[in-house]
């Protein structure tokens, strides 16, 4: 035993000296033995792991995973051709030339097919006089064939839907109209020639029945004052291309006013900059209204006027035309008006005054301006007559007092007549009561019979919108449901000889003929011939001289029956670009359209103007409203409470509101958003009215689904006489008098005015030198030298030519399935389109001008978004694409943060029911539906704007559908970049600049989108490109974006200006 | 002791402790049963705690658009709480490391509750960036294996990755550190306990006995941890703000801050130790442990780290005007002036001008009130990121984009909820491991005891 000398111990173990502790002590450097079982044989066969415990694990492991792998993942049926028709080869699209008819808007179009399906529409290049351009609503039409609330079978309605069979319905109808008394066909404006036909046919068999037509947002005056002034009902072709001075009064001609895809065509023409920038014309264009409309905001002189002034302003510049009659405005009105009036004089001929007032009176007036202008056969044209507007206000009305019985053809006098309420009640003691239409509607639900028609893309039919124009609609689907076309009924009923009921496709036959006596003056000997080169053109143009008319009305009289102006608050109703007289109600894609003015989304919203509070020392909103309060709105009896929205270049004293919303019948109740404010019209002079007086309330509350798209309005705008003022900041911030140029100093707009067209292209070229300068003192290397070989796509875009229109927003939400999001998520601020088009104000406070933006990637050649996602899901394609790869994105949303354009779209929740998880779904608001979700047998189930099977069916194949919890973005149409790479290859040949072009580009009516090849100097884009008014937005941050823009210019009066 | 200490130095442990009494009030904690503060403490922290892990379930359910962000504004709540939370676990791994190196003493008395305190707020810090991933079944994606897609490797230049490498390491090496530093201590309760807790934490003392090597080895090792951490407690918070840093967006493209994030850090870190430690010396009444001193020389450092963070505010506004760079200066204007000042309000007061108090000695060394600051801080810093990044990305380059942003309940959930889960795990933590360093403090009872130096020191042999 070692005895302790040493008196430091650490255990009583120690101090005794415990033979383990001594163990552990001469231990404590141990090292471990070399483990020689392993090597030992014996020791293996002692394992106690054995042949039979593998079998087991194994066994165990095969039926967990098999138990797991047994989770049902849903089956989707395909069906493949047995027989494969010749015409169709599955993954190539089918193109068919058709057209847009809605009532008198007439766009020539393309159907695009894949397998069969119609889904998308296309511009239709061949048609001159229309341009070439397409519409939002042209756009949207293809949803709208897939719409699961149209009717799919004839019936009855009642407290539940009757289905009837066909045979059943004729016998019935055709027994009552015997008996009907007076009878009234009730549409819109017919361009049909063969409906046309249909309907005299019929009222040739039955005598009592008259055709009626009318539009609910009407230009009835215009007709009634050229039958006064001209002596010819009908609309002339206004040639805006030809006019160097334009002044319109509240006519929206560039939104919804007659042709607005023809308008825009022509107007953009003379409005585009020339390349050498200092020589450059284009038209002035001056616009007088209360509202500030799309047509508005694009002029070069918008002058806010009340409502009830339009009269006495058209009289004003006649005096400043003539100087006859001493009519005058007040103030700077006056001004402008005798500036607009100098203008016109100057240019007489190359003139042309438009109204939208629907006030004969006024119209008249318009027409003598125009006649002594000498404008009347140059750009206002008698000799090519336009057909697109028809309908008569009073003769309308007259029918709802004498008509015994109705058939109302794709019309909704119950809704959208200012007495339509009244008039649906009266339907119940009709006669007959039959309604032609294509989905369920306010008058269809108060009618006794319904026959279903085809949707326009399932219809043969054809339109002549004006004289010399003559196209062809071809069906491009097999009609979806058991529904017959409006002429094709009408014609059963008249038991027409000329409708061969054995034919396979009865009306097919019918239109041919019909287009028999279009043929003259073509080139054709052989009808065949002619009818074959149509359908495939879908037009057939003839050149017709333009031709004036003699003016002979007496401004005198019609100045005495011009109401005079009025005080108080007023009302200015107004279509909007996307929803028409409501008719598009149950479209989603049109319901998600922003207003290009409003920016508002789903719904009408009272627009009111801003005010100068001298309280609070800034500009708010009329009764100091914010955007989404409510407010109530009372004009006569009628009343409605809507959100507002505070609108720059409202008039003083006037409130705006959009029509066509309201409707009660139209889908689901999420369609049936905002008030309708149809019954609000009233009748003066025999037509409707779309001015009011109206009193105006502070409701309480304020709506938590207010959609909006876009909060911040301006860029720089300075109240009236206030300079250092600042508006942006103090009526749409919090916070202070902020540094005016922390808005107007950003690189996204660069606008001027024409005079001084020069001297904005020498600062934009100092202000891009020197950003050039600075981004090229960059410490890493420059890797532009990569994207100069081969192929580079690029972008640019005119501001001067883009009006705002939003076609190419819808034709965005078609080709690239952007997801349908809903009013509640707008209201979130989580809408998903790709190309948005940014609205912004600059100048004077209570007369803003507007410059529109269309925004969507700019696909940078160093792109912030590609260098922090952290796996690599958007980076850059050779060919200078910003590619997304939804399968590898995680959704870490830092690319969205780091856009500078913040085109960058999440998928918050599954908006497309892409997910493997099916019950995460943006479902629709189910409560409160104006009708019983089971009133039609085929209205239950699905709730998913892109749940329900049949909707899905406008996919664009080509394109991924995203699940949530990605990121998405414009791809430039990668898919169309890619089909025309691979027809070249297969053509073997070189891609040609035509080859690609992508759906916003060929949306546009007026050619401001142009896409191409940087690196080929002769392309379409380095031509445009290649100008002084051209720059790239935020080019200092050295981003190197692919998409370029060119400055906005207004021909501005210097007169007026000083 | 063979070391000299100043008789001007202030002691450390208090109480005439003798290590026997070290032991057993330091292990009470651990042995005792809970009394019934601590029973309702943990129901409420664990009910708060279930609440939050319902909340991230409901995002992984229904999506992202659980929340409010937006369009513009994609990141709000959820990177904010993140950025807060590795703030927060800055201050264990600076107290336990950086101070170890300078061998300040008074960190014996705070560094494992701290340390705990870093794990734990990484932990909850970690389920931000995977809770607001669109589809986080496929986080996986962000690491780097080898694959049969090409391979395809995660994207080496973005930040975010860089990220999930710097909290990872920043974890495993502070938990590394942590676990290290409870070794001898778990084995102290181990020779006293009986029964299954003697299992438990013979397992947990993993094999430790004492021995003069093994006390070689720890000190090594420590010193080695030590040495690896120290560079992490800057780089973790460098590449946490490189998150904005390398962004375009005018308001986070700035170099000042990798230094600013890192002062912030600690500044928000010191501020929870406070809050923490203030609760627990009074509720296990180890008053004599974290004394009155320790919590002085905190508040010192938080006095500094929040004028560091000052003057990076100041600087980011000098430059923001000096540069000329409208989007630059508007983004500050915005952040002072905009839709959201009161956040920007609440980060200058709350980080720059409350924290000046502590000039004053008396209120630092007043418990109450310090208790109070650390509240008045932690806010702050949660105010500091909510304005870099909601109200940065609020208003940016383009006006038409600029958007507005009010959390829903369900993220303003997950935050409670990660203060419930934080709560809980150090409640638990209280009841398993020592909350102050017993070998640690033992190796400088001789040298800052009370009753070897300060006033009340009596004559020992020594």
């Amino acid at each position: 035993m070692k005895s302790n000398n040493n008196n430091v111990w650490s255990s009583a173990e120690q101090l005794n000296n415990d033979p383990a502790f001594i163990q552990s002590l001469n231990q404590e450097f141990f090292e471990l033995p070399i483990v020689e079982a392993l090597g030992n044989e014996e020791g293996m066969i002692d394992t106690t792991t054995n042949r039979r415990d593998f079998l087991k694990f194994l066994g165990f492991g095969i039926g967990a995973a098999t138990v797991a792998a047994g989770c049902q993942i849903p089956v989707k049926k395909a069906i493949p051709y047995v027989v494969r028709p010749d015409e169709l080869v599955p993954g190539i699209a089918d193109y068919y030339a058709s057209a847009f008819i809605d009532g008198g808007d007439f766009v020539p179009v393309l159907v695009k097919t894949r397998e069969g399906r119609p889904i998308k529409i296309e511009s239709n290049t061949l048609c001159k006089m229309m341009g070439g351009g397409t519409s939002a609503r042209s756009q949207a039409v293809v949803i709208s064939l897939y719409d699961k609330h149209r009717f799919r079978k004839a019936g009855k309605p009642g407290a539940k839907f009757t289905d009837m069979e066909w045979a059943a319905l004729d016998t019935e109808v055709k027994g009552k109209i015997a008996s009907a008394g007076a009878l009234r066909i009730v549409t819109n404006t017919v361009i049909s020639p063969s409906l046309r036909r249909a309907i005299g046919e019929f009222s040739a068999k039955y005598p009592t029945a008259k055709h009626i037509q009318y539009d609910p947002v009407s230009s009835s005056a215009i007709l009634d004052a050229n039958a006064a002034s001209f002596g010819k009902r009908v609309l002339p072709t206004y040639h805006f291309d030809q006019a160097d001075v334009i002044v319109s009064f509240a006519a929206d001609f560039l939104g919804t006013w007659i042709s607005p895809v023809q308008f825009a065509a022509d107007y953009a023409k003379n409005r585009k900059i020339s390349k050498e920038v200092k020589e450059a014309k284009m038209s002035r264009h001056y616009q007088f209204e209360a509202m500030m409309s799309l047509t508005g905001s694009n002029a070069d002189h918008r002058t806010p006027i009340k409502p009830s002034e339009s009269g006495a302003a058209v009289l004003a510049l006649y005096t400043a035309v003539t100087g006859e009659g001493g009519y005058k405005l007040d103030g700077k009105a006056q001004k402008a008006i005798e500036a607009a009036g100098n203008d016109l004089k100057a240019a007489a001929g190359k003139s042309l005054v438009v109204s939208g007032s629907n006030d004969v009176n006024e119209q008249i007036v318009v027409n003598a301006i125009n006649a002594k202008l000498g404008s009347v056969g140059s750009t206002v044209d008698f000799g090519a007559v336009s057909n697109q507007r028809q309908g008569s206000d009073a003769e309308m009305q007259a029918a709802v007092k004498e008509g015994d019985a109705f058939i109302f053809i794709n019309c909704n006098p119950v809704y959208d007549l200012p007495n339509g309420k009244s008039f649906g009640e009266s339907l119940k003691t009709k006669k007959l009561t039959v309604c032609i239409g294509v989905s369920p509607n306010e008058t269809a639900a108060a009618c006794q019979y319904i026959a279903p028609d085809h949707h326009l893309l399932e219809s043969w039919g054809d339109a002549e919108p004006r004289t010399g124009l003559y196209a062809l609609q071809q069906p491009t689907i097999s009609p979806l449901f058991d529904t017959r076309q409006a002429g094709h009924s009408l014609l059963t009923w008249a038991d027409s000889a000329n409708l061969n009921k054995t034919a396979e496709q009865p009306y097919y036959d019918y239109v041919q003929k019909t287009a028999e006596s279009k043929m003259a003056g073509s080139k054709f000997n052989k009808f065949q011939a002619f009818w074959e080169t149509t359908l495939h053109d879908g037009i057939f143009e003839q050149e017709v001289a333009a031709s004036g008319a003699s003016f002979s009305g007496s401004v005198a009289d019609a100045a005495a029956k011009i109401a005079k102006p009025q005080t108080g608050l007023e009302v200015v109703f107004y279509e909007t670009v996307a929803m028409g007289a409501g008719q598009f109600a149950s479209n989603p894609w049109l319901q998600e359209m922003p207003d290009p003015v409003t920016r508002c989304v789903w719904g009408n919203h009272i627009a009111i103007p801003m005010e100068w509070n001298e309280v609070s020392k800034a500009f708010q909103g009329l009764n100091n409203l914010k955007d989404g309060d409510f407010a109530t709105i009372t004009v006569g009896k009628e009343s409605l409470t809507l959100p507002v929205v505070r609108q720059f270049g409202l008039a003083k004293n006037t409130v705006a509101l959009a029509l066509g919303y309201g409707r009660t019948i139209a889908g689901h109740a999420t369609y049936c958003v905002g008030g309708n404010a149809f019954p609000m019209l009233t009748a003066t002079n025999g037509t409707t009215s779309f001015i009011n007086k109206a009193s105006f309330e502070t409701a309480k509350g304020r709506d938590r689904e207010f959609g909006i798209v876009q909060l911040h309005h301006t860029m720089g705008i300075q109240a009236n006489g206030k300079k250092d003022f600042n508006v942006d900041e103090t009526t749409l911030g919090i916070g202070g008098f902020g540094p005016q140029g922390s808005l107007t100093n950003r690189s996204v707009i660069f606008q001027g005015g024409l005079a001084e067209v020069g001297k904005l292209a020498e600062e934009m070229k100092e202000k891009r030198a020197e950003y050039q300068h600075l981004n090229s003192k960059g410490l890493y290397p420059d890797h532009a030298d990569k994207y100069k070989a081969g192929v580079h796509w690029g972008m640019s875009i005119d501001l001067n030519a883009c009006t705002g229109c939003a076609a190419c927003t819808v034709a965005c939400m078609a080709e690239n399935n952007v997801p349908i999001v809903g009013k509640f998520e707008v209201a979130r601020v989580h809408e998903m389109a790709w190309i948005r088009i940014d609205r912004y104000y600059h100048g004077d406070v209570e007369n803003p001008t507007a410059v529109y933006q269309p925004m969507m990637c700019q696909h940078c050649d160093a792109a912030p978004c590609e260098n922090v996602c952290p796996v690599n899901a958007t980076n850059h394609s050779h060919d200078g694409l910003n590619q997304m790869t939804y399968n590898r994105c995680i959704g870490t949303r830092y690319c969205a943060n780091n856009c500078p354009y913040k085109v960058r779209r999440f998928n918050w929740m599954d908006y497309t029911a892409a997910d493997l998880w099916a019950w995460n779904e943006n479902k629709l608001d189910k409560k409160a539906g104006a009708i019983a979700d089971d009133y039609f047998s085929w209205w239950s189930g699905e709730e998913n704007y892109m749940e329900d099977n049949l909707t899905r069916m406008v996919l664009n194949p080509d394109v991924t559908v995203r699940s949530r919890g990605v990121i998405e973005k414009c791809s430039f149409c990668v898919q169309r970049i890619q089909e025309g790479k691979l027809n070249a290859k297969r053509e073997n040949r070189n891609l040609r600049d035509s080859d690609i072009k992508t759906a916003c580009q060929t949306a546009c009516p007026t050619g401001a989108i142009v896409f191409g090849n940087n690196n080929n100097p002769e392309s379409a884009v380095s031509v445009h490109r290649d100008h002084e008014l051209t720059y790239i937005a935020l080019e200092e941050i050295n981003v190197r974006s692919n998409v370029t823009y060119r400055a906005r210019v207004a021909n501005k009066n210097t007169k007026l200006e000083a | 002791m063979s070391a000299v200490v100043s008789r001007v130095r202030q002691p450390l442990i208090e109480g005439h402790k003798t290590y026997h009494q070290i032991t057993e009030d330091i292990c009470a904690s651990t042995e005792k049963m809970p009394n019934k503060q601590y029973i309702w403490g943990l129901i409420l922290s664990a009910t708060i705690a279930a609440f939050g892990v319902g909340c991230i379930a409901l995002v992984v359910w229904q999506g992202i658009g659980a929340w409010n962000l937006n369009r513009t504004i994609g990141w709000g709540w959820d990177i904010t709480d993140f950025v807060w939370w590795i703030g927060i676990g800055h201050a264990g791994t600076l107290i336990s490391a950086i101070l170890l190196l300078f061998r300040q003493k008074w960190r014996t008395g705070v560094n494992r509750a701290a340390e705990a305190m870093t794990i734990f707020a990484v932990i909850c810090a970690g389920l931000y960036p995977v809770f607001h991933m669109g589809r986080v079944w496929l986080a996986p994606f962000i690491f780097p294996y080898p694959n049969t897609r090409g391979p395809l490797w995660p994207n080496f230049n973005s930040p975010l990755l860089w990220d999930v490498f710097a909290i990872s390491t920043y974890f495993s090496v502070s938990l590394l550190f942590w676990y290290t530093g409870l070794v001898p201590d778990f084995a102290t309760i181990r020779d006293r306990a009986r029964g299954w807790r003697k299992k438990m934490y013979t397992f947990l003392a993993f094999g430790w006995t004492g021995s003069a090597k093994h006390w070689q080895r720890w000190e090594s090792l420590s010193l080695v941890l030590a040495g690896i951490s120290t560079p992490l407690v800057l780089s973790v918070h460098t590449i946490v703000s490189f998150d904005f840093a390398t962004s375009v967006i005018p308001g986070w493209h700035t170099t000042i801050f990798p230094p600013y994030f890192v002062a912030g850090a600690i500044f928000s870190g010191f501020a929870m130790v406070l809050t923490l430690m203030i609760t627990t010396r009074k509720l296990l009444k180890l008053e004599e442990y974290i004394t009155i001193n320790h919590i002085e020389s905190m508040n010192k450092v938080i006095t500094l780290t929040g004028s560091i963070v000052g003057v990076a505010y100041l600087t980011e506004l000098f430059i923001a005007w000096y540069s000329g760079s409208v989007y630059e200066g508007f983004a500050f204007y915005n952040r002072a002036t905009g839709p959201m000042w009161w956040a920007y309000f609440g980060m200058m007061f709350c980080n720059v001008v409350s924290p000046q108090v502590f000039w004053i000695k008396s209120l630092r060394r007043n418990v109450a009130f310090t208790f109070f600051m650390s509240i008045i801080i932690n806010i702050g810093m949660w105010f500091e990121r909510f304005v870099i990044i909601s109200s940065t990305l609020q208003r940016d380059y383009i006006p038409s984009s600029w958007s507005d942003y009010h959390p829903t309940w369900v993220e303003m959930g997950m935050f409670i909820g990660t203060i419930g889960i934080f709560m809980t795990l150090y409640l638990i933590f209280t009841r398993i491991a020592p909350v102050v360093a017993i070998a640690e403090v033992k190796a400088i009872l001789k040298s800052s005891g009370d009753q070897y130096i300060g006033d009340n020191a009596v004559e020992h042999a020594h």
